[in-house]
């Protein structure tokens, strides 16, 4: 081409292969520990590692045109803020256990009314001493 | 003007300017393609992350039902089928057809082999009922493991992402295959050139990404 596109050398490429092949066999290997809550981040990051690489050098983004790069990027932010906002949802069901089945106006008119039955506050002591 | 019209290769279209733009405009719809497929495999991901929240311990004990020799010799193979692409577009860039074609040919063969591979995975776990959705039913021994022991609440929803991920995947490999015998044979003509490789460096655009999606497929599902 005319403009002359960037050719990655054989070299680069062998580097990154090697490196690729690398960390599948770390990730393998540190699957085999129980790392308690390190294990799924531990995973991802390799897993990210792994796919910037290819990314970078086998798809030659980091030598193309920026606009390919924003492409991705916008693609990118977008996954993050579909598993992210889902999350806010599911991952925090069920940590409300005060919900009511009636509405904030209703709840506080039921209150007024339990507070108006209420008999004479001292009498309210279920361990009282005898006089 | 009209002389240089004259001079126009013959790949060239005539409503781009020059190759260097017709090339880009190609490669920048490559990617917005790119953009919709990782958004399609993200809507798994998802489903994949909210059970795995919710059910976290039997995501663990069920991936131990997969082989995890397979799916790692499945990621070997996919990686060098992504470095040999990637020699593809490096020999085409050089005007040396013959590695090019070469190069193509063993990325067909290393699809070929990652679809076998799952073929066989697939197959010893429908004989022992590890179906997705409904049919989900684990029973017999097979190897020392006894498959009644994955008949777990919620096993059934790790093992149906599971076969749709890598469905989905495995589907996308197929894809891939008939892309690279499409180029293939073009490239055996004669057609590509360092003047002119789009097609090859879309179809390695998108098999990258294939690879891609298993790169995280294969931890998620057979490691953790």
């Amino acid at each position: 081409m005319s403009q002359g596109h960037h050719i990655t050398s054989i070299k680069t490429l062998s580097i990154v292969i090697g490196a690729l092949v690398i960390l599948t066999g770390l990730t393998v290997f540190t699957s085999r520990f129980d790392l308690g809550v390190f294990t799924v981040p531990l995973a991802l990051a390799i897993a990210t590692t792994k796919a910037a690489l290819v990314v970078t050098i086998f798809m030659a983004l980091r030598w193309d045109n920026k606009i390919n790069a924003a492409i991705f990027g916008i693609g990118i932010l977008f996954v993050i803020v579909f598993i992210s906002f889902v999350l806010f949802d599911t991952a925090f069901r069920g940590d409300l256990p005060n919900t009511t089945k009636g509405t904030i106006m209703e709840m506080e008119a039921s209150e007024a009314e339990m507070q108006s039955r209420e008999p004479d506050a001292s009498t309210r002591q279920f361990n009282r001493t005898p006089e | 003007m009209d002389n240089a019209s004259t001079d126009r290769p013959a790949h060239l279209k005539h409503y781009f300017v020059s190759s260097d733009q017709q090339f880009d405009a190609a490669k920048m719809g490559m990617w917005l393609f790119l953009v919709t497929e990782i958004l399609l495999f993200s809507g798994m991901f998802v489903a994949y992350t909210v059970f795995r929240v919710w059910y976290p311990e039997v995501f663990a004990h069920s991936a131990e039902l997969l082989d995890w020799k397979l799916g790692g010799l499945n990621t070997i193979v996919l990686l060098a089928s992504s470095f040999t692409v990637a020699l593809g577009i490096h020999y085409a860039q050089k005007d040396n057809q013959k590695g090019l074609v070469l190069n193509l040919i063993l990325t067909f063969v290393f699809a070929c082999t990652f679809l076998v591979v799952k073929y066989f995975e697939y197959t010893s776990k429908f004989e022992h009922g590890v179906f997705p959705g409904a049919a989900f039913d684990p029973h017999g021994v097979s190897h020392g493991v006894d498959y009644a022991l994955y008949n777990i609440p919620f096993a059934a929803q790790f093992f149906s992402i599971y076969f749709v991920m890598t469905g989905i995947h495995g589907f996308h490999v197929l894809v891939g295959m008939g892309l690279f015998i499409w180029i293939t044979r073009k490239a055996i003509r004669g057609d590509f050139s360092s003047e002119y490789y789009t097609p090859v460096e879309n179809c390695g655009l998108y098999w990258h990404l294939v690879d891609i999606i298993w790169i995280f497929l294969f931890p998620l599902l057979y490691l953790i």
